[in-house]
């Protein structure tokens, strides 16, 4: 896995000071990994503070857990794992969360022809709107590039569940978007 | 890949966090870890609002359930008991005049045989 690369190398060099949970090792892990775990944070809760948070609390926790990890492909199944549940965790405990559907979200006022970025912001803000998990399934999908099979495994839901979120929240967002874009083939 | 894809990967990729994160969190990684609360401390956070608002609820409905059940048999044996008086009455009332009734018979039987 190309995103684990950096980390598998680095482990590899020192792995008793790795697993002894050493600063500068575990240094370099969050440097290495920090983009994926805020990032998954961010566009789930859009909250900057919020998911930073919540990235900081994912990395301590893989500090306490770092004699656990098997390898640099298992770290950052974990990472996904543990920032995915507690992203989630998150909503279910806080009530924090405007109770918006999709349909609710105002449709961003503009109209465009090619590439924005008022559009990926609109886009992000329609998917920061969806349910939690069908929110996650697509994040991962996106973010990270997962197939429906890895998303399952991180998520721990079946294949078929992660299919039908797919496609069903890619159905919402494209009439959604439909609406705001016009006559652009989506 | 459809327009949406692209789109959807370009609004999702990955972000990185605001500056001096990798330290922040080295620096809570470095910081002692707090010893685990003693039963006494865990009893006193449950004694703060908001939670005390929970303890107190609690302690009310623990206390109210079974009240509730105890008033509610107390009121079924009541209910019972006023219906028993009132068939034992019933049942008194019935037989004086039953009695009264049979003592008019045995007289009208006497006077059949005089006559």
């Amino acid at each position: 896995m190309s995103v684990a690369g950096g980390t598998a190398i680095r482990i590899e060099e020192d792995p008793e000071q790795a697993a002894k949970g050493e600063i500068p090792a575990f240094a370099d892990i969050v440097r290495d990994h920090q983009s994926m775990v805020f990032g998954l944070a961010y566009h789930f809760l859009h909250d900057r503070g919020l998911a930073e948070e919540l990235a900081q609390e994912v990395f301590l926790e893989l500090y306490r857990q770092l004699d656990r990890i098997e390898s640099p492909a298992h770290l950052v199944f974990w990472l996904r794992k543990v920032a995915s549940r507690r992203c989630i965790d998150q909503i279910r405990r806080r009530s924090f969360w405007p109770k918006l559907r999709l349909d609710e979200v105002p449709e961003p006022a503009m109209k465009t022809d090619g590439r924005d970025p008022m559009l990926s912001r609109a886009l992000s803000r329609l998917v920061a709107s969806l349910p939690e998990k069908p929110r996650m399934v697509i994040i991962l999908r996106y973010q990270e590039d997962l197939a429906p099979a890895e998303i399952a495994q991180v998520l721990d839901m079946p294949v078929a569940t992660v299919k039908s979120h797919l496609q069903r929240s890619l159905d919402m967002l494209r009439d959604k978007l439909a609406r705001t874009v016009g006559e652009i083939a989506i | 890949m459809s327009y949406l894809d692209d789109e959807l990967k370009t609004a999702l990729r990955r972000t990185e966090p605001p500056a001096g994160f990798a330290e922040r969190v080295l620096e809570r990684a470095k910081a002692p870890a707090l010893p685990e609360p003693s039963w006494w401390e865990s009893l006193g956070v449950l004694m703060r609002p908001p939670r005390l608002q929970w303890v107190a609820l609690s302690v009310v409905m623990s206390l109210m359930i079974p009240a509730a059940g105890v008033y509610r048999r107390e009121r079924q044996r009541a209910e019972g008991e006023k219906a028993k008086e009132q068939l034992m009455l019933a049942v008194r009332v019935a037989g004086g005049k039953l009695h009264r009734v049979q003592r008019k018979v045995l007289e009208m039987g006497r006077m059949d045989t005089r006559i």
